[in-house]
């Protein structure tokens, strides 16, 4: 599982759930989903479950934040830790 | 794991930042264009005076910090940024205030920095806010102004939870530099209503984008907010409606719609302090973002006031629902939002605690935050089990399912909000009861009014600050989106050039430049109405940053030892022989009850004598004995008569806040014994409203009314229902129905006051039907003037004038005395609008005037003869 892998699946994911019909190479590593409004509190929500039980990892509330899932390089590194946290 | 904080190195430190420290031709030219701009802003600043004083300073001071910043390496422009921040806290409050606010905050940044665990140093700083609170409360002495306390407490009453929730998680690094520029940031000192900047958000956006962009962005941003002020000025001023003048459907919904408009003050103010963030090279996301075009409740949450939304996101939703999901995902998301919403709520009374000094646990705020709260739930659900469209760009096409709902939305919280605006909950459903009352043609404006917002409201207006490679589209480019509103707004703010042409649109400009209170809070300062009911949480933001310079001494006279409520129809008087200390000047009344020198009841011979009754301009609040105009009036007469003549006496029978009939019961039983030969009975243009109020308080009080034509026709209105046993209960039928079960109710104190609005001329009419039958019963002329405190003169007549003349009195009309004349320095404080002694000396000179040219009818040549 390296970086890139994270970001295609969950890239995928979010054009699954939220933005059907767009495609996903529209959705840059560094967009920022959160602050732009893509995702709300909602979707932020279903994205840490989906996140949660793909990768088998458990997030704390305040990663529940721009800081850690802004982004698909965030989200790439915030998993990356915590799966060599795991570990 | 890898924290953010520990991931990001300090702006100095950034390879990618150090590239763009020095800047190159390009960064030059841009700078320089940027700096243009701001002049340009602090142009509009000028002419429409945006703000106050301090924020010119404050902007000019942001203007030539920014080139300076912007030209600096980076690693100097975090420290130059702290202290341009802290500067301007001492420019805003002068230096030792300055400083004092400085220190304070700075204990309270050293507190979260102590080597103590966590908690021990929370439970630190609660205690230090404690104190703070007790001084915010006036109980403790202090050296320093109360003034810096909003300001103060607006830097660390939210922010200081991010701060630590951060030094927490690691989540930013927290060193004392990047605390100092967090907690004093620069515009803070001229809005104690401020966005709650998040601290990793403000050090993660730092400079991470190309600078020339977010700078254009701020400028962009500034000029948004800056029109955002001058449509809530506009709508402030012209647009809204006194809830007691509504009369017919179309003004309700007028009323409806222009409370929630007024918001635009916020998101305005909101606009520029986060666009003069970006100048400093903080990429902050947007405050507010289309929050008239929600098409749901959440989706509303999500638009207006995001900064909120995100901080209760972060310390309330997330915790909370991560602590709930255990009961299921809907569970966690129901009983999240519940808590955010009640935390709001409970936030809000907290925060208007710091700004305003009381903590106001009101029916409305709790009804608007517990619908919101349920209407978003609502909407979550709805989300969760139907997911929102969403779409990277704009919709292209106009879309009927998307207006409705827009439309929808807008109605519903226009309602709420004006609910969360009311004074009370009863005085919101008694406004409705004028919603059957609609003429043709406000049910056409309506329909308008609907399909103008259908039309706007189908389309999808997305547009989201972008910082992408590509060159942004003509109409996102600075030229447009900031020189032009600038250039546009600096031509019409000079009125002159098309003043002759088009004399209407430049008297609108020109009313627009300044901050002046509209005719509703005017009114409301007049008669001290908050000083009475304590509803500052009311009061607009206009009138609060005036009233919030008012020292805790300045009350009305009511609360004074020489003011007595009296139990009879009169209902007011002064104490005689009463000598207080009344706005800082000694206030003396006579043994009659007079706020004057003695007088012997007998008329001394050779006199003319003339009994001025009125309220608070007449008895001379905020003068010292000798400044009110009946002794500057009498020096005035006795001058003019040049050892000719008789002698003039004028006598002060005013009392503050009285009505006219009130001046009828003392002018009855007090002035007549002194056998005057000119009665002049003084009120504003606020008369109706006063007399309004009188017979509300009679009949409430239960006073009988000494005048059986006067009894009948207050009896005609059914207000005598307000005394009856049981609850207050809205509607005459529902009142009936009730009472049809045995269920006694009474009339809300709301809807008693509709009643009598509607008869207001009628009552009006007839007091000075009254005054002039019981001057001529006694062989005295009666007159009425008409007088307010130092201001411009109502846009249209008062009708009262007219009514005074057909009963038969001699009019003088001063409303227009202060025209033209430098308001500012006739006034007895910048908080209270009473003319000082420079004033009541123009008052006395322009009656004198309007008496010599009214000889004949005053019956002055009369006096000269028969004496």
């Amino acid at each position: 599982m390296d970086a890139s892998e994270i970001k295609n699946t969950v890239r995928e994911y979010i054009v699954a759930e939220f933005l059907p019909g767009e495609d996903p190479s529209a959705i840059g590593d560094s967009m920022e989903m959160i602050t732009q409004g893509i995702l709300d509190s909602i979707a932020t929500l279903k994205l840490v479950s989906f996140l949660e039980d793909h990768y088998r990892i458990a997030l704390a509330p305040h990663e529940v934040a721009p800081e850690y899932l802004d982004t698909l390089d965030a989200i790439s590194k915030l998993v990356l830790a915590k799966a060599a946290k795991r570990r | 794991m890898t924290s953010p904080a520990s991931a990001q190195s300090d702006a100095s430190g950034d390879a990618a930042q150090g590239e763009r420290s020095r800047p190159g031709a390009r960064e030059l030219l841009g700078i320089a264009a940027i700096a243009a701009q701001l002049v340009l802003v602090l142009a509009v600043v000028r002419l429409f005076e945006i703000e106050n004083r301090t924020f010119f300073d404050v902007m000019a001071l942001a203007t030539a910090g920014f080139v300076v910043h912007a030209l600096l390496p980076l690693s100097l422009r975090l420290p130059f940024f702290a202290g341009l921040s802290l500067a301007t806290v001492v420019v805003a409050f002068g230096f030792l205030d300055g400083v004092a606010l400085i220190a304070l905050g700075l204990v309270l940044i050293a507190i979260a920095h102590l080597p103590l665990g966590f908690w021990p140093r929370v439970a630190l700083l609660c205690a230090t806010g404690a104190l703070y609170a007790v001084w915010r409360g006036g109980l403790l002495p202090q050296p320093w102004s109360l003034t810096i306390w909003p300001v103060l407490a607006s830097m660390f009453m939210f922010r200081i939870a991010l701060y630590m929730h951060a030094r927490l998680h690691d989540a930013a690094p927290t060193t004392p530099l990047r605390a100092l520029a967090y907690f004093f940031m620069l515009p803070n000192v001229c809005f104690p209503l401020y966005p709650v900047v998040d601290y990793a958000t403000f050090f993660r956006t730092y400079y991470d984008r190309d600078a020339l962009r977010v700078y254009e962005t701020g400028v962009r941003w500034i000029v948004r907010g800056v029109i955002h002020l001058l449509l809530y000025r506009l709508v402030y001023l012209h647009l809204t409606l006194d809830p007691d003048d509504l009369r017919t459907l179309g003004d309700l919904v007028q009323f409806i719609l222009t409370t929630f408009l007024l918001y635009l003050r916020v998101s305005g103010q909101f606009h520029i302090v986060v666009g003069a963030l970006h100048l400093f090279g903080f990429r902050l996301p947007e405050t507010h973002y289309l929050y008239y075009l929600a098409s749901s409740f959440s989706d509303f949450w999500r638009r207006i006031n995001i900064y909120w939304k995100d901080f209760m996101m972060k310390l309330v939703y997330y915790p909370s629902f991560f602590r709930m999901r255990r009961f299921g995902q809907s569970a966690g998301l129901i009983g999240a939002t519940l808590v955010v919403f009640f935390v709001t709520w409970l936030l809000h009374s907290y925060q208007w605690f710091w700004l305003r000094g009381g903590f106001p646990i009101e029916s409305q705020d709790i009804l608007f935050w517990g619908l919101l709260g349920a209407l978003v739930v609502f909407g979550s659900l709805r989300e969760m089990s139907k997911p929102r469209k969403r779409k990277l760009g704009p919709a292209p096409k106009w879309s009927l399912s998307l207006a409705l709902r827009t439309v929808g939305t807008f109605t519903a919280i226009c309602v709420l909000w004006s609910l969360w605006s009311a004074d009370s909950v009863s005085s919101w459903i008694v406004m409705w009861m004028v919603a059957g009352n609609a003429t043709l043609g406000s049910v056409l404006a309506l329909a308008g009014l609907f399909t103008a917002g259908v039309l706007i409201a189908g389309k999808d207006w997305s547009i989201r600050e972008k910082y992408d490679d590509q060159a942004p589209p003509w109409y996102r480019r600075p030229a447009v989106t900031s020189v032009l509103p600038l250039l546009a707004l600096l031509l019409l703010g000079n009125t002159q050039l098309y003043a002759p042409r088009t004399p209407q649109v430049a008297t609108l400009v020109a009313s627009l430049q300044g901050s002046t209170l509209n005719t509703r809070d005017a009114a409301l300062q007049h008669k001290g109405y908050y000083e009475k009911l304590d509803n500052q949480s009311r009061m607009s933001a206009q009138l609060w940053s005036i009233q919030a310079q008012k020292p805790a001494h300045w009350v009305g006279l009511s609360e004074t030892e020489a003011y007595v409520s009296r139990k009879d129809f009169t209902l007011a008087g002064l104490v005689p022989g009463a000598h207080i200390e009344f706005l800082d000047r000694p206030l003396s009344v006579n043994r009659w009850g007079m706020r004057d020198r003695d007088h012997a009841l007998e008329k001394p011979p050779d006199t003319y004598r003339i009994a001025i009754l009125g309220p608070s301009h007449v008895m001379g609040s905020g003068l010292a004995d000798g400044e009110t105009f009946s002794s500057y009036l009498e020096q005035e007469l006795e001058r003019s008569r040049n050892g000719v003549g008789p002698h003039f006496e004028v006598l002060n029978f005013g009392i503050a806040g009285c009505s006219l009939m009130t001046q009828l019961g003392v002018l009855e039983e007090n002035a007549l014994r002194f056998r005057p030969d000119l009665i002049v009975v003084t009120d504003s243009p606020l008369l109706a409203n006063t007399v309004v109020n009188h017979v509300l308080s009679v009949v409430g009080d239960g006073y009988p009314i000494p005048y059986p034509d006067l009894d009948a026709l207050v009896r005609e209105t059914g207000v005598f229902a307000l005394v009856d046993p049981g609850p207050p209960v809205p509607f005459a039928s529902v009142r009936s129905a009730l009472g049809a079960l045995g269920i006694q109710t009474r009339m809300p104190w709301r809807e008693a006051r509709l009643r009598l609005r509607l008869v207001e001329n009628d009552l009006v009419r007839w007091t000075f039907s009254r005054v002039a039958q019981v001057a001529k019963q006694h062989g005295a002329v009666g007159a009425f003037l008409l007088l307010d405190n130092v201001g411009n003169p109502p846009a249209t007549p008062v009708a009262g004038l007219e009514d005074a003349r057909a009963a038969g009195l001699v009019t003088f009309d001063l409303l227009d005395v202060w025209q033209g004349r430098d308001q500012a320095a006739l006034r007895i404080a910048p908080w209270d609008n009473h003319p000082n002694p420079q004033g009541t000396r123009i008052i006395a000179q322009r009656l004198e005037e309007l008496m010599q040219r009214h000889r004949s009818e005053l019956r002055l040549e009369d006096a000269l003869v028969t004496r």
